[in-house]
């Protein structure tokens, strides 16, 4: 038992927070609403579903600035077990 | 040659003015000219916080009409030298100044002093196009919250749109024991998130209300912690380098938490 964690546990609002940042940046970013977010993910992740294997709600998606413009992120998490099909 | 530093943020209330009064009396302090310029037309405070209300007699708007000359219409701090201050009309609607006649100011002051501060309306306010017409470099301002980085990012956007290559952040008002408890947004979420360079970050101080009370920025009073943060990014501004330093918990019980966590 850590001593520390029974005063921490509960609080950990700044990770929602920064979770709730990141979705609402890469909206505000594309422009567009929840739903074409959600649609594209869900495209891009048919597609490489046919190679591996995902869990949907796995997949994360981001907009990073880099410089004067935008980097598309798409995070699919791999590891062994989901071998190329 | 001096250059034009637009102070400015996305949401409003996050302590602009209040760091263009402390880094420009910092900036003063560390042997620079510095001239500030208040841009929130029509909710002018920049006078109010330096403690100048009182002299205050042309502003910006007088210099663009001419009714009096641009060195006319500088208010001059008397606690340090190189210090002066370009008010803003209170009479005035944000849009009267044109993006042109802020260049042109802008453009002047920037041959007699070593920085022009312009302190702007919040990015989603209009005027703040204005305020950032003249400048080559910006500062931006956020607090740790979810609506303030929000709007920081717009504001980014806009201003890179604008042309402005030069873009730095403070963050302000962060409290380093909320930061331990995991209440807060990190540095460092902050800056992985709107990727752009830090340029310094102020904690949460009292001591900023009773500055503003007095009308005496911060930094004359030394040893505060908002005092010190301000100190440092002004140096930064001149080019010194210097490390942005982890803050200290001030929160005893938090420490005693971690030094338990650490010598189990
Ligand atoms: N580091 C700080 N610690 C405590 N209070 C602060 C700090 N920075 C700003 N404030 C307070 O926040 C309020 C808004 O600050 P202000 O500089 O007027 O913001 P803005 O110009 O962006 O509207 C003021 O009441 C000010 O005293
Ligand atoms: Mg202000």
């Amino acid at each position: 038992m850590n001593f520390r964690s029974i005063f921490t546990r509960k609080s950990k609002s700044s990770n929602i927070a920064t979770q709730r940042l990141q979705l609402v940046l890469t909206q505000d970013r594309f422009e567009v609403g929840e739903d074409s977010m959600k649609k594209l993910q869900f495209e891009l992740t048919e597609v490489l579903a046919k190679y591996f294997e995902f869990t949907m709600n796995s997949v994360k998606m981001s907009l990073k600035r880099e410089g004067n413009s935008y980097v598309l992120m798409a995070d699919f998490p791999y590891n062994q077990s989901n071998k190329l099909r | 040659m001096g250059k034009v530093i637009v102070i400015t943020s996305g949401k409003g209330g996050v302590g602009k003015t209040t760091s263009t009064a402390n880094l420009g009396t910092a900036l003063a302090m560390i042997g620079k000219t510095v001239v500030m310029v208040d841009a929130d037309i029509g909710l002018r405070n920049l006078d109010v916080v330096m403690g100048l209300e009182s002299r205050v007699v042309y502003t910006s708007m007088d210099v663009i009409e001419k009714r009096c000359d641009l060195d006319k219409a500088l208010v001059k701090d008397r606690r340090v030298e190189n210090l002066m201050l370009l008010a803003a009309s209170q009479r005035n609607r944000k849009d009267d100044i044109k993006p042109e006649q802020m260049r042109e100011v802008c453009e002047k002051l920037k041959q007699a002093f070593d920085f022009v501060l312009v302190d702007s309306p919040a990015g989603i306010e209009q005027g703040f196009h204005n305020a950032a017409a003249g400048a080559e470099e910006a500062v931006i301002i956020t607090t740790p919250d979810v609506s303030a980085i929000r709007d920081a990012d717009r504001i980014i956007g806009l201003l890179q749109h604008q042309g402005i290559e030069s873009i730095s952040l403070v963050l302000n008002r962060l409290s380093p024991t909320l930061v331990k408890k995991r209440d807060m947004i990190s540095k460092n979420d902050i800056l992985d998130i709107l990727n752009i360079d830090l340029l310094g970050v102020v904690p949460e101080d009292t001591g900023v209300i009773v500055s503003t009370n007095r009308g005496v920025p911060l930094v004359h009073n030394d040893g505060s912690p908002g005092a010190d943060a301000y100190m440092r990014i002004a140096r930064r501004m001149t080019g010194q380098r210097i490390p942005i330093p982890e803050m200290r918990d001030e929160n005893f019980f938090s420490n005693l938490l971690n030094w338990f966590s650490r010598n189990k």
